[in-house]
């Protein structure tokens, strides 16, 4: 220790010396102390001096001559069915299983085709049938969300909203801004992130 | 996804993704990002330029073949400094083994063969630095370097001339941070006092 300058510089405080991120009073330390200053100013020219170091490069081509010696990965979507394909073709106990299935759905849509043209009117009337009823569960669904919606405290407020061209122009408008800001904001949630991760950077 | 890829964007994790989907462009965009940093980290290691050049590919082809194993979530620059600085001491130590036994070569058959290997320490030591030097290795620092230790060597190359912080230092050459820290306090030392007589 050196009185009245404080402890001399670690090697650690010299390396946040160099990397100006030592702390204000141990700094004020290296302007007192001519030992640490002189140590630290050797330290930093040396630094530098390895910091200008010329820039070396392989010769050219070099990348062409790694690729000759580095296969490249099929890609995913062919990857992903060749191990289902050789494990579909393993055996031949593997294989008559897959081509008995591959009869079954082919029989099975050929039978269903068939029926199909040989039932038209069954299919009509059918079609027909589950029409209706949709059509008519769908005006009693209808019915009912009318009838609530008058009985709501609101609705005669919201009603006189139509009264006059002018203000269903105004609750236009405001739907459109309201379905705008909302488009606008769905877009920026699933924007993807463009920036660089500063810690994942080269 | 557009077809050209602006790489200059993409963070080295996003590349290796698409190296994985099988884009040669990516593969290649990996190496013009790295083949200079490795190159010249092989070349101050082994101080042989054809040497560095077969080391660097080594490298490069040993880390871009086994893309699948690379794990995002460390840099893929720690990943490929690691393989290189491995690269580097593996023939180090190879090389030492072959020239500086006292017993000579571990390849030589007969006794004569032993002899004439062994007696390689004395012309080691007559010419500290190898003999074939590449001239671009030939200012007094480059010298200096080239007598540091490898393991200095490698920690003050990845710190003071590749701009690695010292964490990721620990993590390439599998070393903890505080000894990392301690070869390059010591490197530097030889250094200053390898360089002293220059400010004479």
């Amino acid at each position: 220790m050196t009185p009245g300058f404080g402890l001399h510089l670690s090697a650690d405080e010299l390396d946040a010396w160099l990397d100006a991120t030592l702390a204000p009073d141990r700094a004020r330390h290296l302007d007192l102390c001519t030992e640490c200053r002189e140590r630290a100013e050797a330290e930093r020219e040396l630094v530098q001096q390895l910091v200008s170091l010329q820039l070396l490069s392989p010769a050219a081509e070099f990348a062409d001559r790694v690729m000759q010696h580095v296969s490249l990965p099929a890609p995913y979507a062919v990857r992903s069915i060749q191990p289902a394909r050789r494990r579909l073709f393993a055996t031949r106990r593997s294989v008559a299983v897959a081509a008995a299935l591959a009869v079954l759905l082919v029989g099975s849509m050929a039978g269903s085709v068939v029926w199909t043209l040989g039932h038209q009117a069954t299919l009509a009337s059918i079609g027909g049938w589950v029409l209706a009823q949709i059509g008519q569960a769908g005006w009693i669904a209808v019915q009912g969300v009318a009838s609530n919606l008058i009985e709501q405290p609101w609705y005669e407020a919201a009603r006189s909203l139509f009264d006059s061209p002018g203000r269903v122009a105004g609750a236009a408008l405001l739907s459109a801004l309201a379905y705008l800001a909302g488009v606008f904001a769905l877009r920026r949630l699933l924007a993807l992130p463009t920036q660089q991760v500063a810690h994942a950077s080269a | 996804m557009t077809d050209t890829p602006q790489w200059a964007r993409l963070t080295d994790q996003e590349v290796v993704f698409l190296a994985r989907s099988g884009r040669e462009t990516a593969y290649r965009e990996l190496i013009r990002r790295y083949e200079r940093p490795v190159f010249a980290l092989l070349f101050r290691m082994v101080r042989d330029r054809e040497l560095a050049e077969d080391l660097s590919q080594e490298t490069f082809i040993k880390a871009l073949n086994a893309i699948e194993s690379y794990r995002p979530e460390f840099k893929f620059s720690s990943w490929i400094f690691k393989i290189a600085n491995n690269a580097a001491i593996d023939h180090l130590r190879r090389r030492e083994l072959d020239t500086l036994s006292l017993d000579g070569s571990p390849h030589a058959e007969t006794p004569e063969a032993m002899q004439a290997t062994a007696l390689q320490i004395g012309a080691r030591q007559e010419s500290p630095l190898d003999t074939v030097e590449a001239k671009e290795l030939g200012s007094e620092i480059e010298a200096a370097i080239g007598r540091l230790r490898p393991e200095y060597r490698s920690c003050i190359l990845l710190r003071h001339v590749e701009g690695r912080a010292y964490e990721e230092i620990a993590e390439i050459l599998d070393l903890p941070l505080g000894t990392v820290k301690t070869y390059i306090h010591r490197a530097r030392n030889e250094l200053r006092h390898a360089l002293a007589h220059l400010k004479e």
